[in-house]
């Protein structure tokens, strides 16, 4: 059985138990499974975990090493998740464990009389998980998933029809994920998601519930386990789109017809381009770069991006390439205006060929095509990109990137016309390090984890293990933020340690690519030596193949620098390579900001 | 050796990979210590997933070996 997997638009094939066996074990002398998951349910978890570890398996190429609680006990096994936490846990919640009555496994009654108290205990249940979920996500990261099952047939009227008892438990059952939804931390599963993939009326296995307390056909748990995966582990979101114009962002050629002429509503059966319009506007405003990759006449898409009825501003789009040439040399200067990656990038075009010609030159790039002629298939392609582009949250920084990326090409433009001390003198820079521990926060993480090339060793960390991180009393993280008279750039560096019997010992530093020719790499190690009152700092250093802007401020102080391994610097090395920095420096600690003036500081900078 | 049986011999490997093929043709619920209610349950849905028939629980005695699950298999399987 295959169903379709909106992310990838392509039929999820169903994984069958033999293979989930297989890839759940792990290779003969294979290292212990570095990721622990915790499934907590009150049926017997059987299959599901080993479709939890398979897709583990396929997710990190390793199998998750999965824990389980007691039969019949969800609440007690939400405790013990939260006694002992694991990377991530999934809670998958069936109207058994709001009242066994609900379940196949117990007979005590369906009459109507008991309806009440049925109804009564399941809130009491939903109250007490709703307190215990929010104990648990604070250890790790949560997926919740509410029941997939249906009711049993205990209701009153005819199956055509719902009865108010069914609604009223199913209304309590809505408002408790709702509310868990908004714990920070915990994910819900999408039901509609859910159905597109496994079929209600296919999920129920009658004979096992009865047999073993496994209550799922084996098609329903891997398509569960799946998404749980994907729930507790999600890609590292993408970060900007490059489309295309003509019978992409609106129909006609705008060429052959004119400005006026092309549309994107639906008196001129173009109301599918209008939908793609809008949801870029939305893209937009959370922060996701939005590019244009044209064969077209400069000043007529000039003319064109100027209508006023244009449902994603002029203003969103940046850059806009327009020229006959191959889309790929557009696309290439994109990115680097950009500076990202094409493994970060969505690509959209009508033509397939355009596709194709993008897609060999940068194969990381995912490339769509833009379904001009099939406007059935325009949902399939927003929600591949809502896949795509999907965040937890929408943070600060994300509504400025495209601002500061405009800006930085005035920064550009400036920085070469001056000598870079006198550059950096007129900035009236302002650099703040906040030294706190903020688990609810998570834009270190997200910088940590996105960051290429500005990066000490490239290493990625799960939620849970960023939690554990911070949980540990000998951790420390700062975060940077600045801003010029350019505009903000918000967070932008994050470095992150551990204090050693020794000297601290730095096991990340990132810095986005947008804050470098700032010097804010030199401000940030001297406050880290300042607050932690070290002599030295020891760094996790790697090479990867991207990080050649850490590897060169480095170099700086190390000659020749190591191929891999902790490197020491002393603070007195540093020092004596410590550059004139006319930045103003705002420190914060725990919240309580103190301004800093160190001895570099030049007059008159606020 | 028929392919019935080798096919059910490759379930077994499944959920007693460290068993081999000889043991595996004459074992039991007895000879086997890993053989548990986990891996009975686990080793009959492989059965239903490879040969498409669904095991009677009333002859649950039968599949408590491999001949017993093979003779089963021979009996009632449309794929066997």
């Amino acid at each position: 059985m295959t169903r379709n997997n909106m992310l990838t638009n392509r039929p999820r094939e169903h994984l069958k138990l033999s293979e989930a066996l297989s890839l759940a074990r792990a290779p003969e002398g294979a290292p212990p499974a570095s990721r622990s998951v915790w499934l907590v349910c009150g049926f017997t978890p059987l299959h599901l975990v080993t479709y939890l570890q398979a897709h583990g398996r396929r997710r990190f190429g390793e199998p998750v090493h999965v824990l389980t609680g007691v039969f019949g006990d969800l609440p007690g096994n939400l405790e013990r998740a939260a006694a002992e936490p694991a990377n991530a846990t999934a809670v998958v919640l069936e109207w058994p464990d709001l009242d066994p009555r609900l379940g196949l496994r117990h007979a005590a009654g369906w009459t109507t009389a008991v309806s009440t108290d049925i109804e009564a205990e399941v809130r009491k249940q939903l109250d007490r998980l709703r307190s215990l979920l929010d104990h648990v996500a604070q250890r790790s990261p949560v997926a919740l998933c509410g029941p997939t099952l249906p009711l049993p047939p205990i209701g009153h009227t005819g199956l055509a029809q719902d009865s108010p008892f069914e609604l009223r438990l199913r209304a309590a059952v809505q408002s408790f994920l709702a509310d868990a939804a908004e714990i920070r931390g915990v994910r819900l599963l999408s039901a509609e998601h859910l159905a597109a993939e496994s079929l209600a009326a296919q999920r129920l296995d009658v004979r096992m519930t009865l047999a073993t307390g496994f209550p799922y056909t084996l098609a329903h748990g891997d398509v569960l386990a799946a998404l749980l995966i994907e729930l507790l582990f999600p890609c590292s979101p993408k970060k900007a789109l490059i489309t295309d114009l003509d019978d992409t962002l609106w129909h006609g050629i705008l060429g052959e017809i004119g400005v006026q002429r092309i549309a994107w509503d639906l008196e001129n059966h173009a109301q599918h381009h209008g939908l793609y319009q809008q949801f870029l506007a939305a893209l937009a405003s959370r922060g996701v770069l939005l590019g244009i990759a044209s064969k077209n006449e400069p000043d007529l898409v000039r003319e064109a991006l100027a209508r006023r009825d244009l449902l994603v501003t002029a203003s969103s789009l940046f850059p806009i390439e327009v020229n006959w040439g191959p889309k790929s040399a557009s696309v290439a200067r994109i990115l680097k205006a950009w500076n990202i990656g094409p493994a970060d990038v969505v690509f959209v075009d009508d033509s397939p060929m355009e596709t194709a010609e993008v897609s060999a030159a940068f194969p990381e790039m995912t490339c769509l095509t833009f379904p001009r002629r099939d406007p059935d298939k325009l949902i399939d392609l927003l929600c591949q990109l809502r896949g795509l582009f999907g965040r937890q949250e929408i943070l600060e920084e994300d509504r400025l990137r495209t601002a500061s990326l405009r800006a930085s090409e005035h920064f550009e433009v400036e920085r070469k016309s001056t000598s870079e001390e006198d550059f950096l003198a007129q900035l009236g820079a302002v650099i703040t390090v906040e030294f706190a521990k903020k688990p609810s926060d998570p834009r270190p993480l997200e910088l940590v984890n996105k960051t290429n090339q500005f990066n000490l060793n490239g290493r990625r960390f799960t939620e849970g293990e960023w939690m554990a991180h911070l949980a540990n009393p000998d951790s420390f993280v700062a975060v940077v933020s600045y801003e010029d008279k350019f505009g903000p750039l918000g967070r932008i560096a994050v470095i992150t340690g551990l204090n050693g019997a020794d000297a601290p010992r730095v096991v990340s530093w990132v810095m986005s690519c947008r804050a470098f020719s700032r010097r804010i790499e030199h401000h940030t190690l001297d406050r880290v030596f300042a607050a932690l009152g070290a002599s030295r700092l020891d760094f996790d250093y790697r090479p990867t193949e991207r990080n050649w802007p850490l590897r060169e401020f480095f170099s700086r102080f190390f000659e020749p620098l190591p191929s891999e391994g902790a490197l020491c610097l002393t603070k007195a090395a540093f020092e004596e390579r410590f550059p004139q920095l006319p930045h103003a420096i705002k420190e914060i600690f725990d919240g309580h900001e103190r301004s800093s003036t160190p001895g570099v500081l030049l007059e008159g900078v606020p | 050796m028929d392919t019935n049986e080798v096919r059910l011999q490759e379930c077994f490997s499944k959920v007693f990979p460290e068993i081999g093929p000889e043991a595996i043709r004459n074992s039991s619920i007895d000879t086997i210590p890993a053989w548990d209610s986990v891996a009975s349950v686990t080793l009959l849905m492989l059965v239903q997933e490879e040969f498409g028939v669904v095991p009677d629980m009333d002859r649950f005695e039968e599949f408590t070996s491999f001949r017993g699950l093979l003779d089963y298999i021979r009996e009632t399987s449309p794929n066997a």
